[in-house]
């Protein structure tokens, strides 16, 4: 078609000579001067019909993913990834790629509010009061009375506020997040600590492990750092001529979408992931010959096989897959929800020692440290935050203010933070959705979206370099909100003091200046410059600084072995006799349910949209009686929900699931009244690390007689049936 | 009794150099099913969202959309490995010759099956005839409260209801990058841009590119594994343009 002139071509030439036409015969001033005004006022820099792109960092969760928003005449279009990040590597997930939703969501705060507890909507005040009322809180109350709760981002929040702390006194920022929550980081970094004397976050090189047994962790979904370990996997499948196609195995008592790319799925029973890993390390040492390590020693495989319900033969087999390849092993998920979720991560991290992998490739490692980090620092576990919860009680904290999490929805109803909080003075949200915590406070005083709003993140794990991650901003902001440095910087100034000198600074970019650009001394960095100005510029321009050595930490585990783990069953709560597993959305993740195009993703395993479901393997739906769209109440010993019935093939006889991610009371139309939250049924009962044993209630499911359709993708048909006669 | 197989149109058509231009190849063994594409797909296109109602109706407007399929039963139960479909660019296609308004219609110069908005008169034919099942249908105009439209992508028509449409290869991103080639009198180059599936896909289980020349990197997916891939319902002689991989057939 070299020579033809395509279609498309064709009526493009065509056009031009209309235009043409148009200018020689001339027209009225009106056509020659149309003028277009765009949705907002354009900014100078920007051209009509041309887009620009602005690099900044995913607020979506805690991982720090590097993003590159194409914005068209003021507005932002697309979410792509940073091609340049270390950590993503281009690529986003469904949550990054929604962020737009929130930034438009049509439900946002758009002005500060005083409000009364309880109600959604409140009086419009102006900045100038409002910021008065935080330095008011600030001046009138003393410092160890004042408390920040913050989600696991912004980083940059979090280090105004601990300077804050360090200074003026006040209680240190306290973070949490339900995503971190249900990984069980407190777990994680005790365990690495037990057997490496080195707390951290522990990675695990999937890319290059020949074998994968993970023992429930759902790394391809919301886990530590989803995009990383997706790409780990992608390499791990693949088989090149120097490898062959790597082997995965998971143990976990509900197939998660994690579960479902493995080749081999064990269905072990709950609260005995720590026999399983005891018994295969066990059985491994015997097969590598030699000396059975202490750690391992004190379970008798064939009653392991027996309590898990797994035969002898599958873990003799396993065994012996995990003594001839080189493997990496996992513990996540509900493994580590458990009364002893302590013990599985200590004995996963012992079978990784035991394979050889420690420090070595296609092994484990601890993360590297972020650049301007000293020590590891992770969110605060269930049990911390219960301890927040009583001192809120017992009315030692008179003024919260709450950035960036939701409590009220994120924490168990059981731990009892909206209850407290009638015992809190005064609660300032920072929120930027009427979320529920937000009904709860006095005053709402919206920060900027992430992507109008500045900022750093730092790559906790997911990358082998020390990463900060930067955010600017894409878009002005849409709404009358102001970045809540700005108003702690403006506040700590009226309230004098020690809060004054504790903030010197003018503004957030001079803040944020003056945490970054001590990074200009260091070596290796991933540019240069010459000054403040240009290392700002630069920082902005890359999505960040990172150094461009391999920081990850190969710990020495040499006195591991001889630790002593108890071989014993988790704990359960409650009378039911299912085993209940809660997981997070895959789709929504803690904070999805207000944007409608994550409501509107399938999820991976079940196609369910919009609403919430309990899996219920087939043979027992049958027991029971109910069939699917049935909605059951389930009931623990916290408290009870309603879901309908999802009859799901790949989940034991004696176990059932349910999301995590819809049940919202508040937070915006598509969030609110829809599903249930399954947080509600959840126990106050921790692990030895402080975590909460999500995973060790056990439930009992009662009929209702009612149904709901729930609407999923897998029919084309519909959840309505084949009679569609009836006109909707 | 004859099979449609055993007609070998595929064959018949393939003779007559109905390669098609651009294509795709996804290897199911590494895609997770995380939805991203589906998502970078619907904020790329201006897709609406239908709501919990009409999506339970089987309305929902995914362009593309990940299937799953169960094997056996518990404890031997198997997800087979996702399997992202959408319109498959077929270079025979069934939707084309039943449109009368000619939405639906063959590009020469792309080699895609185009969906013309403003000729589609909602008589549904098309998609009653793709075996894929990939076309969507608007039923409403769905409602998108302000300021969700300020995200609608400019390069993109905003569809209302009454009127078909589905996957087009992102063609608004093709155009870009030839127009882009044109100004700089060269031809566009393989890899030089993506579909925003692809863009998106944490996995990399997407490659989209160039199958009319060697070399490239789709053909040389195709053509320099152990597997060679195989293509939906090809039987039927639909000429899809989109190779499905398990993994690269080594071991």
């Amino acid at each position: 078609m070299s020579e033809q002139v395509s279609r498309r071509d064709f009526l493009k030439l065509a056009g031009l000579g209309a235009a043409t036409t148009a200018v020689l015969t001339g027209c009225g001033p009106a056509s020659r001067y149309v003028t277009r005004e765009p949705y907002q006022q354009m900014p100078e820099y920007n051209l009509v019909g041309q887009s620009t792109y602005y690099a900044t960092t995913c607020r979506e969760c805690a991982v720090g993913c590097g993003i590159v928003v194409r914005t068209y005449q003021g507005r932002a279009i697309k979410v792509e990834g940073n091609a340049n990040h270390p950590l993503n590597l281009g690529k986003t997930c469904a949550r990054g790629q929604a962020t737009l939703h929130g930034l438009y969501n049509p439900d946002r705060v758009t002005d500060p509010i005083k409000k009364s507890r309880g109600d959604s909507a409140g009086e419009n005040i102006n900045w100038d009061d409002a910021i008065q009322v935080v330095a008011d809180a600030l001046k009138n109350n003393q410092p160890n009375e004042i408390a920040f709760l913050l989600g696991t981002s912004s980083d940059h929040l979090f280090d105004l506020l601990t300077d804050l702390a360090n200074s003026a006194g006040v209680n240190a920022p306290v973070r949490f997040g339900a995503l971190s929550m249900f990984e069980s980081r407190a777990t994680l970094s005790k365990a690495a600590e037990n057997l490496f004397g080195q707390a951290g976050m522990p990675w695990f090189d999937v890319a290059n492990a020949e074998t994968v047994f993970s023992f429930g962790a759902n790394f391809l979904e919301t886990w530590l750092s989803p995009l990383s370990y997706t790409r780990g996997f992608a390499n791990f499948r693949k088989a090149t001529e120097t490898k062959l196609r790597g082997r995965m195995v998971q143990f976990e008592a509900r197939m998660s979408a994690t579960g479902a790319k493995a080749d081999e799925w064990v269905a072990i029973r709950p609260g005995t992931e720590a026999l399983v890993v005891l018994a295969i390390g066990k059985l491994v040492a015997e097969i590598k010959g030699g000396s059975v390590p202490r750690i391992f020693s004190s379970v008798d495989p064939l009653e392991v096989a027996s309590q898990a319900d797994v035969p002898l033969e599958a873990l003799q087999h396993l065994a012996e897959l995990f003594a001839t390849s080189n493997v990496v092993a996992i513990p996540g998920g509900p493994a580590l929800g458990q009364s002893n979720g302590l013990a599985v991560a200590e004995a996963v991290l012992a079978l990784n020692i035991l394979a050889g992998n420690v420090g070595k490739a296609g092994g484990m490692y601890i993360s590297a440290l972020a650049p301007n980090q000293s020590e590891y620092h992770r969110p605060a576990s269930a049990q911390e935050m219960q301890a927040f919860v009583e001192r809120m009680k017992n009315g030692e904290i008179k003024v919260l203010f709450v950035h960036g999490v939701n409590p009220v929805f994120e924490l168990p109803n059981a731990i009892g933070f909206k209850e407290a909080l009638s015992n809190v003075g005064q609660v300032i949200s920072f929120g930027i959705f009427p979320d529920e915590t937000a009904v709860e406070a006095d005053y709402v005083l919206p920060d900027h979206h992430g992507l109008e709003g500045w900022g750093y993140q730092r790559v906790t794990t997911g990358t082998d370099l020390p990463v900060l991650s930067g955010a600017q901003p894409v878009v002005s902001p849409y709404y009358n909100t102001r970045s809540t440095v700005d108003v702690l910087i403006e506040a700590a100034r009226l309230a004098g003091g020690a809060f004054a000198s504790a903030l010197p600074f003018a503004d957030e970019v001079e803040f944020l200046e003056n945490k970054v650009t001590s990074l200009m001394s260091e070596s290796s960095g991933s540019f240069s410059a010459i000054d403040n100005v240009a290392f700002m510029a630069s920082f902005q321009q890359y999505g960040g600084w990172w150094k461009n050595v391999d920081a990850k930490v190969s710990p020495s585990g040499s006195t591991a072995f001889s630790r002593n783990i108890s071989a014993e069953q988790a704990q359960f709560a409650g009378e039911g006799e299912f085993f209940f597993v809660p997981f997070v959305s895959p789709t929504l993740g803690e904070a999805g349910a207000n944007k409608p195009w994550l409501q509107e993703l399938p999820d991976p395993t079940t196609t369910v949209m919009w609403t919430t479901w309990i899996e219920i393997n087939p043979e027992t739906a049958h027991e029971l009686h109910v069939e699917n769209d049935e909605v059951v109440k389930v009931i623990s010993e916290a408290g009870e929900i309603e879901v309908p019935v999802y009859i799901y093939p790949a989940i034991r006889p004696d176990t059932v699931a349910i999301p995590f991610g819809q049940g919202h009371t508040a937070y915006g139309r598509y969030a609110q009244n829809r599903g249930a939250n399954p947080a509600d049924l959840l126990g106050l009962h921790f692990n030895e690390a402080g975590d909460l044993a999500f995973a060790g209630m056990k439930v009992r499911i009662e009929k209702t007689g009612k149904t709901k359709p729930v609407s999923r993708n897998e029919s084309r048909m519909g959840v309505y049936g084949e009679d569609l006669g009836e006109e909707h | 009794m004859t099979t449609l197989s055993d007609l070998k149109i595929s064959e018949v058509k393939l003779a007559a150099e109905e390669g098609g231009k651009w294509g795709m190849v996804i290897d199911q063994d590494i895609c997770t099913g995380c939805q991203a594409c589906v998502a970078a797909c619907a904020m790329e296109n201006n897709i609406p969202f239908v709501g919990e109602e009409d999506s339970g109706y089987g309305r929902a407007m995914h362009w593309i959309r990940i299937e799953r399929f169960w094997e056996g039963e518990y404890p031997e139960i198997k997800m087979t490995n996702q399997q992202p479909m959408m319109c498959q660019q077929c270079g025979s296609a069934p939707c084309e010759p039943v449109c009368p308004a000619f939405a639906t219609v063959h590009s020469q110069a792309e080699e895609l099956n185009l969906q013309v908005y403003n000729r589609c008169v909602g008589t549904r034919y098309c998609a009653n005839n793709c075996p894929y099942q990939v076309r969507t249908f608007n039923w409403r105009d769905y409602e998108r409260p302000e300021p969700l439209p300020n995200q609608f992508n400019p390069d993109v028509t905003v569809r209302r209801r009454g009127v078909m449409e589905k996957c087009t290869f992102c063609i608004q991103r093709i155009h870009k990058a030839q127009d882009k080639a044109k100004s700089e009198g060269r031809d566009v180059m393989d890899g030089e841009f993506t579909t925003a599936c692809a863009q998106a896909c944490p996995s990399n289980a997407i490659t989209f590119g160039r199958i009319d020349k060697e070399d490239t990197l789709v053909y040389n997916m195709i053509h320099h594994g152990h597997s060679h891939g195989k293509k939906h319902l090809e039987e039927l002689g639909t000429l899809p343009n989109i190779v499905y991989m398990n993994g690269n057939g080594a071991a």
